[in-house]
């Protein structure tokens, strides 16, 4: 009676699975049975529900209809590449024509990514990149050096008599992230009247950004600038400032253009965003995974630009740079 | 007196009626025994059957042997640690601090290998020591404060999740260790033996044997369910608890130590950042196995059954293209039931009582016994 | 029978928990193959003295005499090591253990050899030796596979039981092994009293019903704060009177 019960228990659930799967399916609107010679492509995020990966999804999806391609998204809980192997794994093994995959650490996805086209699929890195690249049929990424150079820019526009001025950046070890920190601290040593207090790392929590930035008033209470190089970190980094009561004398420059940064950005707490194209990253990755499987040549590496949005134009021409929450 | 019977479940699931224990042969199958691999074998259903359904919708994708292999391969490390996971659980304890005892015992050896320097096994060897032992040092400290301290598990393995990880911060800055010997990462994270079996499986496939040599055979694995059933017999009749959870402690430590250097093998970088959900991973896969969280009851196997059934639901979800935030949910469907079907198990078999109240469970069954047709001869 | 040496005596026993003196200088003896009832009111000592006896007390003063040797015992391991067990209340079983594990645990036959060392153990001569400890109590017990929780908890008295005779070659104390057993049962038990005292094994019996104190014991001894206050032989004595002795309207020493 009990096994009964058990495998009874077991069946729905497992058929709710089915349910769902087909659910699933449908919603993404890409039967892969589809049309014969239809390309499939795979886009693996570096962590799920990000807008900045979802900006890139829309311009994926957007160009993989107009080439006649379907997609299929995945990505891990967290940024992560011991939760992101094993999706790398399964997304190799459905046999997608092409992967477009921003790796969640240079040494981790080398090896998984690498086995991947050594099975014959196209890999396309996008926004981060791995140790050796030289697998991939293109990288696409923001300019990011060139991006903590606007950075920098922005904070000098706002603050042109100059001070102290903080990164915040996620972890060490992110490709993209430590170039927009070299790139903004070589601008900043270019310039005798600002001084760099160094960069903090908030792993990607909010609260830990917001304890770094108070921690930082603290010592030095006449920062006048931080630049945060993610959309968490900025996050932090306004309600940390806002938490030490000091909107308005420090200026908070940051990258990326999600929602509560544009709100942040209405609220005054944050300054100017530096806003990458993560739609054109994501459109360029098609072609240039479509290119590959067409038998054209690609381009190896894309460095895409920036839009600086402030108050003053986000609601003009800026106002597509801004990332989106859903297509 | 059978009339009075309270509850309709005090039949055990053998129809035994005869008296006396001469009446029972060296034949029959253990009951006890029988009860546990019963629930091992459901859960081997339920897992057949999601592979089964995976199966049927990806026929080409899902049900090959590279496929199998990689979803092996990725549930190796998991299963290291779910071993140990599985003697703490049964003791009726939890050790929360696998994860972060993993990163800091692979930063232990990251930075052990890179002062010895060399590229080659000597070097990878010495490193493996060294996780394995920093791993041990930290689950003796989790039993004893545990053992001895009396803190209950729960806020001493909470504590020392928190210290590892801060500790492994603090030894690298926060900044991921990436030097690995290439021998470790060629023939160890990505290594294979017969071609095709990787190296990570065969090590966690030895770990999972010794595991159940140890738990199903020995004196240490009987003291060990006794310990989780009701500590204080234990202790009453000579078994020296203290020690014991001490031990218990440390294995999962030791091979969390090795899960940690294993990892930094795979994935060639300490991945400090990383790790955060493994504990909770682990101890729902040993949750699904059949393993109580109230102590005394379960198996390796079904631990091991237990972790296929999150990866193959990963996997297969991954395949057929479904929405990555639903696997959280299905993992979590799937867990909520395997305890409910604990209950519904641990319900009937203890009439009704949790197991952890003798005293008062032997009163309410007293009702029952003229239906058993006399206690002694 | 009764005119042989104490196996195991108590002098001056003394226990205080802060300011309530559990014992207050208590005496107390059995010989060899006899059944000792022990009596008193709630709150007489006689749980305390059990305890101290069966080495899970301390006492602040007094001696423990096991066959002319004052002895110290200090823990249930020493106790075990001379041959004394105890039934506790709670039976002290780990209820998802099998018969025969439960009997065996803490004291388990390992194999020989090597494999022994390596901590495997000898299930096979530890299954037959419980079935013949079991046969020879004539308890039933239903299954010798079954977790024990399972079981009734007549069975798992006889179990615990079982198990306390088959370690102990010179006493054994039973803390109110009746009290939530049913007729049947609590006939069993008594008359596996008996056997066990026939078998050479002092027992100790504590209990609150009179009579079943005056159908199994040989003598009783009667404690009242923390002292014992009267030694009868059952056959010479009424339930009156214990229950006198117990309440302190009488008092006397005698056998």
């Amino acid at each position: 009676m009990k096994s009964t019960k058990l495998v009874a228990v077991a069946s729905v659930a497992v058929l709710g699975a089915g349910l769902l799967s087909s659910c699933g399916a449908a919603e993404n609107g890409s039967s892969s049975s589809g049309g014969g010679d239809k390309k499939s492509i795979a886009f693996i995020q570096g962590v799920a529900g990000d807008q900045f990966y979802i900006t890139m999804q829309c311009g994926i999806q957007d160009e993989a209809k107009k080439l006649g391609a379907t997609v299929k998204v995945q990505g891990p809980e967290k940024f992560d590449p011991t939760l992101q192997k094993p999706i790398v794994d399964s997304v190799v093994a459905s046999k997608p024509d092409a992967i477009l995959v921003a790796p969640t650490d240079v040494s981790a996805m080398q090896a998984p990514l690498k086995a991947a086209a050594d099975a014959g699929i196209k890999v396309v890195l996008v926004d981060t990149t791995v140790n050796d690249p030289s697998f991939a049929v293109s990288q696409i990424a923001s300019d990011n050096e060139g991006g903590g150079k606007a950075a920098f820019d922005a904070i000098k526009s706002q603050v042109p008599n100059g001070g102290k001025v903080l990164v915040v950046s996620v972890d060490p070890g992110i490709s993209t992230t430590d170039a927009r920190v070299a790139g903004f601290k070589q601008a900043v040593a270019g310039d005798s009247k600002f001084k760099y207090l160094g960069v903090q790392y908030s792993h990607n929590e909010p609260a830990t950004a917001a304890k770094i930035v108070t921690a930082a008033l603290q010592k030095d209470p006449d920062i006048v600038g931080v630049f945060a190089t993610n959309l968490f970190s900025a996050e932090g980094s306004a309600t940390g400032i806002r938490q030490a009561g000091k909107q308005g004398q420090v200026k908070v420059v940051s990258f990326d253009a999600g929602p509560d940064q544009v709100k942040a950005l209405e609220d005054g707490t944050i300054q100017a965003l530096v806003a990458q194209q993560p739609g054109v990253i994501g459109q360029d990755g098609v072609q240039q995974a479509m290119n590959a499987l067409n038998g054209k040549s690609t381009e190896k590496q894309i460095q895409t630009g920036f839009t600086i949005i402030t108050k003053d134009n986000m609601n003009g021409d800026a106002k597509d740079a801004i990332y989106k929450s859903s297509c | 007196m059978s009339t009075t019977t309270p509850s309709p479940q005090t039949e055990a699931p053998t129809p035994s009626t005869q008296q006396g224990v001469t009446g029972l042969t060296d034949s029959s199958t253990p009951l006890y025994q029988r009860v546990i691999r019963m629930q091992a074998f459901q859960i081997l259903l339920v897992l057949i059957v999601i592979i089964a359904v995976f199966a049927t919708l990806a026929p080409h994708n899902f049900a090959n042997l590279s496929n199998a292999r990689q979803i092996v391969q990725n549930a190796s490390i998991l299963a290291i640690l779910g071993v140990g996971m599985t003697f703490v659980i049964i003791t009726s304890g939890i050790d929360l601090s696998i994860g972060s005892v993993m990163v800091f015992s692979g930063v232990i050896a990251a930075k052990l290998m890179i002062a010895l320097g060399g590229d080659g096994w000597g070097t990878a060897f010495l490193g493996i020591g060294a996780s394995v032992l920093t791993g041990l040092a930290w689950g003796m400290l989790n039993g004893f404060l545990i053992a001895k301290a009396k803190i209950p598990p729960l806020i001493v393995t909470l504590g020392t999740l928190g210290m590892a990880l801060g500790l492994a911060q603090i030894l690298t800055h926060g900044v991921d260790i990436r030097t690995v010997p290439q021998v470790m990462q060629d023939e160890i994270g990505y290594g294979n033996v017969f071609g095709q079996v990787p190296v990570l499986s065969i090590i966690a496939l030895v770990v999972i044997a010794l595991g159940m040599v140890l738990l199903h055979g020995t004196r240490f694995g009987r003291y060990t369910y006794a310990v989780g059933s009701n500590e204080e017999s234990a202790r009453r009749v000579g078994v020296r608890v203290d020690a014991h959870l001490i031990k218990i402690y440390a294995l999962s430590g030791l091979l969390a130590g090795l899960a940690g250097v294993l990892s930094l093998a795979q994935f060639g970088t300490t991945a400090i950042a990383g790790q955060t959900q493994t504990n909770l991973n682990v101890i729902a896969a040993v949750v699904i196995g059949g393993t109580s969280l109230f102590g005394g009851v379960g198996t390796i196997f079904g631990t091991v059954v237990g972790l296929f059934i999150p990866a193959v639901l990963q996997n297969g979800f991954v395949i057929v293209g479904i929405q990555p935030f639903w696997q959280q949910v299905a993992v979590g469907a799937v867990l909520i039931a395997a305890v409910y079907v604990d209950q519904v198990r641990r319900a009937s078999a203890a009439r009704g009582r949790p197991t952890r109240s003798l005293f008062r469970s032997r009163s309410r069954t007293t009702p029952e016994e003229g239906s058993s047709e006399g206690d002694a001869a | 029978m009764t005119d042989t040496k104490p196996v195991l005596e108590a002098r001056g026993l003394t226990r205080r928990f802060g300011s309530v003196t559990a014992l207050d200088g208590a005496d107390f003896d059995v010989r060899p193959g006899e059944v000792v009832a022990l009596i008193g009111d709630n709150g007489a000592g006689k749980s305390t003295l059990v305890k101290a006896l069966s080495g899970n007390l301390e006492v602040d003063s007094g001696q423990v005499i096991f066959k002319d040797v004052v002895r110290v015992i200090d823990s249930p391991t020493t106790a075990s090591a001379l041959g004394i067990e105890t039934v506790y209340q709670d039976l002290a079983l780990a209820p998802h253990l099998d018969p025969v594990q439960n009997m065996f645990l803490g004291r388990e036959t390992m194999r020989p050899g090597l494999a022994g060392h390596l901590g495997f153990m000898d299930n096979r001569s530890m299954r037959k030796e419980a079935r013949s400890a079991f046969d020879k109590l004539g308890a039933t017990v239903r299954s010798l596979d079954a977790p024990v929780g399972s079981m009734s908890g007549g069975q798992r008295q006889a179990i615990a039981i079982a198990r306390a005779v088959h370690w102990a070659n010179e006493v054994v104390f039973l803390d109110e092994p009746t009290a939530a057993l049913g007729v049947r049962q609590t006939a069993n038990v008594l008359e596996t009293i008996r056997r066990v005292a026939s078998h050479g094994v002092a027992v100790v019996f504590i209990s609150h019903s009179m009579p079943h104190v005056m159908e199994v014991s040989d003598r009783v001894q009667v404690l009242r704060m923390g002292k014992r206050v009267a030694t009868y032989r059952t056959e010479d004595t009424t339930m009156e009177e214990l229950v006198a002795a117990m309440t302190g309207a009488t008092g006397q020493v005698a056998a």
